[in-house]
């Protein structure tokens, strides 16, 4: 039996509505912080300090001409930017937000054991379809990027799903809302009763804390991840070909991409929408919030990677962290 | 052509490209493996607009000829004239014009430096060099009246005077920029992810850079101790102390070295010229219609992007019988398609921006016939008719 109130959360609060709504204000925010550190103003006239310039971008892309290349194959080309878009939004109901029947209450949409699984598998379904996309769109520069896309993945992908694994090994679950209620308890007991274990697992999820925010970067296509759609370089990549109504969803899939990314770190590191005095939107509005901050300001610190050298470097580096992070965990969690 | 291989089309409309040229790029995966560039999708037709026009008129003309060192260009103009007329300019000429070109210089190289970071992806730089470079822009603004085109030079010496209530106030701008420049000197050869780009990137050995006859910064980024400034000393130069920059590693890299020692130099002379002023008269008289002996004058100066070459032919009237530009970029390209060779796709657009292209005072018209070994000319009307017996035969598939 459906009841109006999972309706209402599905569909308006805190569902598919309320995450749209949430990515447009994340594209303005990468945007305005993005231009603040270059020196820039970011959007400016649309609404309050240009807050309604992504929603006047979509609008627009939605009233352009959609054109489909003679040569592309047009039902992967034409389904590509819905699946995206629809990944990425079904991933985000799987993560707790806030109850609508209870103020202080955070039960996501939709929990059960191994939905954190899902999440990782749909972020995977997601670099599949761009993929698809790119490689659909019969251009070279699109090709290009697809197999830029398809190189990336080799890089981040193992880090990442190693980096979920440490919060879940701890809370003995594979269910994002009880990771978080782990998290929860153990930030309470830590405070009541402080441990040098407990100080020490801080420091190993921080780590993992940073690692996760590297290879979500890679993840989101940010900079200096972004050599699959380099603008310089091949011209926006896997996008080149995509127009109109497509290219909207395809945007608005990013940006709720990037809502999805923050609002994961949030969940398995910085305990969830959980928090005291205030109710769990807002502390999931605040925690996000940060997150994104952090993910922009790492995109405008530095120079685009060259393909091979990000290989090289995850390899080196993020991997072999990765692992040590996860082992850390494993030790850890025979003592506490 | 393996089964690998296939071709990529970067131009005559290219992100990277800020003006017409095309290299199609067969390449293996990533990796460039050919390059066959074509320049000529910007020809202008300048060379012959000049032979219609007098030596006043064509000061104008020949500052158009590109939107960068277009001081460079009406500079050598003006000092060919000069010579054929047998004019010398006054001391305080001199060195106002050596004052304008090196202004140019570090307005252009840091656009340069801005350019590049942007082609590596890195638009933070970009935008933090490209609003310091705003400092240079407003000198010349003041200066001239123009942000880029500064019609500066007059046949016998230079249109306008720098009155000396403002040289402390260019100073100071100066000691502005001059810092500026050291941090970004600092940032562009220690920040990593700028050096994982640039190192080893686009390498050309010092023996083919000579070969191939690369020019300017480009060149001295292989270590080609080259720079007409001291070599060949035009203006004031043989009067103002600075070092010639030179990088050893050829390669992108290099040319950023190249490029940001160079602007350090640029502002050392800058700041020497406003303090050695002479006084004096700005110009020497030249009358609007003035026709000029008979003769011949070849100039060089160092724009920029390297050696900019003028050829002047007079036959005793008031305008050019002949006169031919040689912009630096033409003498940059085959060792530009030396480095491309062998790079990787992701590297394209930081090794073509490395020569500083200009392509549109590159471009000219002449016809080949590779079979039959002859060059020649077509009239706008023989041009058209070819263009429309191509189109209609189906002669372009």
């Amino acid at each position: 039996m459906v009841s109006i109130s999972d309706v209402i959360s599905i569909i308006i609060f805190p569902g598919a509505l309320f995450i749209i709504v949430y990515a447009l204000y994340c594209n303005w925010l990468v945007r305005k912080t993005v231009a603040r550190l270059q020196n820039r103003r970011g959007p400016m006239y649309t609404g309050y300090a240009g807050l309604l310039q992504p929603f006047a971008d979509l609008v627009k892309l939605l009233a352009k001409e959609d054109i489909t290349p003679g040569a592309a194959n047009k039902p992967l080309f034409s389904a590509a930017p819905v699946v995206i878009f629809a990944l990425a939004l079904s991933a985000v109901f799987l993560i707790p937000i806030q109850s609508i029947t209870n103020l202080w209450a955070y039960t996501p949409i939709a929990s059960f054991e191994g939905d954190l699984i899902i999440v990782l598998l749909i972020l995977s379904l997601i670099v599949l379809s761009v993929f698809l996309a790119g490689w659909s769109s019969a251009n070279l520069f699109g090709a290009i990027g697809a197999t830029r896309v398809a190189l990336m993945t080799l890089a981040y992908e193992i880090p990442l799903v190693l980096l979920t694994l440490g919060p879940a090994i701890m809370a003995r679950s594979l269910s994002i809302n009880t990771i978080v209620a782990w998290e929860v308890g153990s930030v309470q007991s830590f405070f009541t009763a402080p441990t040098i274990w407990g100080l020490l697992l801080g420091v190993v999820m921080f780590i993992g804390f940073g690692i996760c925010v590297l290879s979500l970067l890679a993840e989101l296509e940010m900079r200096p991840f972004d050599m699959a759609e380099a603008e310089t370089e091949i011209v926006h990549g896997w996008q080149v070909e995509f127009s109109g109504k497509k290219l909207a969803l395809l945007t608005l899939g990013r940006d709720i991409k990037v809502v999805l990314a923050s609002a994961l770190l949030t969940s398995l590191f910085l305990g969830g929408p959980a928090g005291p005095i205030l109710p769990p939107i807002i502390w999931f509005i605040l925690k996000t919030t940060f997150c994104v901050l952090i993910l922009s300001n790492l995109s405008a610190l530095f120079a685009r990677f060259r393909i091979d050298l990000m290989l090289r470097w995850a390899w080196q580096y993020l991997v072999p962290l990765a692992v040590l992070q996860v082992m850390a965990i494993v030790a850890l969690s025979g003592v506490i | 052509m393996s089964s690998t291989e296939f071709s990529i089309p970067i131009g005559p409309q290219h992100p990277a490209l800020k003006e017409p040229a095309s290299f199609l790029f067969k390449v293996d995966g990533e990796v460039v493996v050919d390059v066959e560039p074509r320049v000529g999708y910007n020809h202008r037709g300048i060379e012959k607009a000049m032979e219609a026009r007098t030596y006043i008129q064509n000061l104008y003309l020949t500052e158009r000829v590109c939107g960068i060192c277009s001081n460079a260009h009406q500079t050598l103009y003006a000092m060919n004239v000069e010579d054929v007329a047998g004019i010398t300019i006054p001391p305080r000429a001199k060195y106002l014009r050596t004052f304008i070109h090196e202004l140019e210089r570090i307005h252009s190289h840091l656009l340069w430096v801005g350019v590049a970071a942007h082609e590596i992806g890195f638009d933070t730089l970009f935008y933090y060099v490209w609003r310091d470079r705003e400092i240079v822009l407003d000198m010349l603004e003041e200066i001239s009246g123009n942000r880029v085109n500064y019609a500066w030079n007059a046949i016998g010496g230079v249109r306008r005077d720098i009155s000396s209530d403002k040289i402390p106030k260019f100073q100071k701008m100066l000691d502005i920029l001059a810092e500026r420049t050291k941090y970004y000197t600092q940032v562009a050869t220690t920040e990593s992810t700028i050096i994982n780009r640039a190192n080893g990137v686009g390498y050309c050995s010092k023996s083919d850079m000579i070969r191939l006859c690369g020019c300017g910064p480009h060149a001295r980024a292989s270590g080609v101790n080259k720079d007409t400034r001291r070599d060949n000393p035009y203006l004031a130069y043989d009067e103002v102390p600075f070092n010639v920059v030179t990088a050893e590693s050829g390669d992108v890299l290099g040319n950023v070295v190249v490029r940001v020692g160079e602007l350090v130099q640029s502002v050392g002379i800058a700041k020497y010229v406003l303090d050695h002023l002479p006084d004096g008269p700005i110009r020497e008289k030249f009358n609007p219609l003035q026709k000029i002996p008979e003769g011949e004058a070849t100039n060089m100066v160092e724009a920029q992007r390297g050696e900019d070459i003028h050829y002047l032919c007079s036959k005793g009237d008031n305008k050019p019988y002949r006169y031919k530009i040689r912009a630096p970029t033409l003498a940059n390209i085959p060792s530009l398609i030396v480095k491309l060779k062998g790079g990787y796709i992701a590297d394209i657009p930081i090794v073509l921006a490395g020569i500083d292209p200009c392509f549109s005072c590159t471009d000219r018209m002449v016809f080949v016939d590779e079979t039959k070994e002859k060059t020649w000319d077509m009239t706008t009307e023989e041009l058209r008719r070819y263009g429309i017996r191509w189109y209609s035969n189906g002669l372009n598939k």
